[in-house]
């Protein structure tokens, strides 16, 4: 990982090298949030020539880890950062809202779920979808590894922090997760709306507590499956010019121009919906 | 005996023995000077320093990974420098088959039982295939197929591996669950170990082709005469005489088995908890629970859990350690089947 890394950055930084009296913001981290972001840094250089962002991927926890060194200005991370990153520093921005979906091979049976029913699917305390109304059919759990931060998430809000039960098939990535889902019968599984709202009938949402991920339902908080896409800075680790920059990038981002056009575009939500829901944010 | 001619005696190119002195260093008069010149014996010394710098470059290589790999792995179990979490004892991590990286515990039994399986299972399908085919391609086929399934089995070999696991996780698994003996999903080692077996089918394939090529006709004549029929001359004379490659040939295939990861990872399930899942059900048979619950094998749960966890964490270490032990795995079947090829020149 340190070697890819490091190769990640010798290449970044002869691109970079031409630049160097431009200055240059680099962005790592997510790669579900790295197209947004990188769709954000194109229109914001464009207002600002100068000004150079970078954009990289290398997953949430590469993001977090290379701005708690100082290896990047921005790690963009679909999860908080742990409490010992926490602890050198770094600052937090919420960018988007990830609003994702219970979803189900198609002819389980079942239209929705209250968040008991959903809880008692995930944890194994029921495994057969006529248990919740559905069809006399064995329920196929498929999620995500255990150290993702997506499953964490998962965790959080649907099992309401229990364990998931170890019956189950996991699968590392979104797409993944989809084919999955779709080809195997009973399958139950989460994905982000995005992929639902493409899927083609492959697969089939679930409701949730009677409420669907809609922008009334989210902002009153009666749909609560979404996360937060977070992007850190290191202030103590930056120089201040650079990280000026930075918080300039990060307001653009944050902006009602931004995040009312193009956010909603790629499948995210205005982190402006939450703004009422103090609750555990 | 008829005197030599001149020219024999005379030039010194031509006489045996004392050739190489004569040529290079003290060429007489009227012959043509045969000495390298200054720059080609430059540009000689200059392409010998690159070869053994390319040849250095490589042991470098083995060497630093290795290295990487143990002075991360290593640190699962010493407080080494880097190190933001507790460390474990050994028996912790290679003889506990409880996996629950949330809750502090990192028994890798399972991945590792997991690896010896599905490669288990692999080989007891492609070594008697491979073998088979072998015999077929190098003693009964004609001409034109021998040729044509040569170049079927390197087509085989150059497919890449996540060509394979799509084809698992989009065709073989949807086809197989729920039917015959199958639950839905179907996900486990049987359909990773049909998948694996079909990657590995092609180099046992050529090597026991070669191996049967090898093999003294007359071996094959001797039996015949004797009054063997086709089979008995295969059977009892053919493959005891091929034996010694034909296990290296398996060695081999295994050695590349038990690396691959792309492809099983998708169609495995990936359990960590398969044992204790395994034990807990009771909806089959124990050797139909066996070939389908959802596993997981050390290079699976490396590529499903590595890029997720923290640098210096326990978790993040305990991966190494596996990695660690795949490579040391590996290193011991390379090994072996040298063991094996130097017994069958002896």
């Amino acid at each position: 990982m340190t070697s890819r890394t490091l190769i990640r950055t010798a290449l970044a930084a002869l691109l970079l090298a031409p630049a160097a009296f431009a200055q240059t913001v680099t962005v790592m981290g997510s790669t579900a949030l790295g197209p947004l972001v990188k769709k954000a840094a194109e229109d914001y250089m464009k207002s600002h020539p100068g000004v150079q962002i970078a954009v990289s991927g290398g997953g949430s926890m590469t993001g977090l880890n290379q701005v708690v060194s100082g290896g990047c200005t921005i790690g963009i991370s679909d999860v908080f950062a742990t409490p010992e990153q926490e602890k050198s520093g770094i600052r937090n921005y919420n960018v988007v809202i990830e609003p994702f979906a219970l979803i189900a091979h198609p002819g389980v049976g079942v239209a929705s779920l209250n968040s008991q029913q959903a809880e008692d699917v995930f944890t194994g305390k029921v495994n057969n979808w006529k248990e919740v109304g559905g069809k006399d059919q064995k329920i196929v759990r498929v999620n995500r590894p255990t150290s993702s931060g997506t499953r964490a998430v998962q965790q959080m809000t649907v099992l309401h922090g229990k364990e998931f039960s170890n019956n189950q098939l996991v699968q590392d990535s979104s797409g993944a997760v989809a084919n999955t889902v779709a080809t195997t019968q009973g399958a139950v599984s989460f994905i982000e709306l995005d992929f639902l709202n493409r899927s083609n009938g492959r697969f089939a949402g679930i409701a949730y507590n009677g409420a669907s991920c809609t922008k009334a339902d989210v902002s009153s908080g009666k749909y609560p499956l979404f996360s937060f896409g977070h992007a850190y800075t290191h202030p103590g680790k930056t120089d201040p010019k650079t990280l000026k920059v930075a918080e300039d990038f990060l307001a653009y981002m944050l902006s009602a121009q931004f995040q009312d056009t193009t956010v909603l575009k790629a499948g995210y939500m205005p982190v402006a919906y939450v703004k009422s829901l103090k609750a555990k944010l | 005996m008829p005197e030599a001619p001149d020219i024999l005696l005379d030039t010194p190119a031509c006489a045996p023995g004392n050739m190489p002195q004569d040529l290079l260093l003290e060429a007489p008069g009227g012959t043509p000077d045969l000495r390298h010149s200054r720059a080609q014996r430059l540009a000689d010394r200059w392409a010998h320093l690159v070869f053994l710098a390319c040849g250095l470059l490589v042991v470098a290589l083995i060497g630093g990974i290795l290295y990487f790999l143990a002075a991360r792995g290593v640190g699962a179990f010493l407080p080494l420098a880097g190190n933001t979490d507790k460390v474990l004892t050994l028996r912790e991590v290679f003889l506990s088959a409880d996996w629950d990286p949330n809750a502090g515990r990192f028994g890798i039994l399972p991945f590792i039982a997991g690896s010896l399986s599905v490669t288990g299972l692999a080989l007891l399908i492609a070594a008697p295939t491979g073998i088979l085919t072998g015999v077929f391609i190098a003693k009964l086929a004609p001409a034109w197929m021998k040729t044509l399934m040569r170049q079927v089995m390197d087509l085989l070999v150059g497919i890449p591996s996540v060509v394979y696991g799509i084809f698992g996780l989009m065709v073989v698994l949807p086809w197989v669950s729920g039917k015959w003996l199958s639950d839905s999903p179907a996900a486990g080692f049987a359909v990773s170990a049909a998948i694996l077996s079909v990657m590995i089918v092609p180099t046992i394939v050529s090597l026991a082709t070669d191996a049967f090529e090898s093999l003294p006709l007359s071996l094959d004549e001797g039996s015949q005469a004797l009054g063997s029929t086709r089979w008995q001359a295969i059977w009892h004379v053919l493959i005891p005489a091929a034996r010694p490659r034909l296990l290296t040939a398996t060695v081999l295939g295994l050695g590349r088995a038990i690396g691959e990861a792309m492809a099983i990872q998708m169609v495995i399930g990936n359990n960590p908890q398969w044992i204790a899942l395994m034990r807990q059900s009771t909806d089959q048979t124990p050797m139909l629970r066996f070939l389908f619950t959802p596993a997981a094998t050390l290079t699976t749960e490396l590529v499903q859990e590595l890029p997720n966890t923290a640098a210096g964490s326990t978790w993040n270490n305990v991966l190494f350690a596996m990695g660690l032990l795949l490579y040391l795995m590996t290193m011991l079947i390379i090994l072996a089947t040298r063991r094996l090829g130097q017994r069958r020149n002896a």
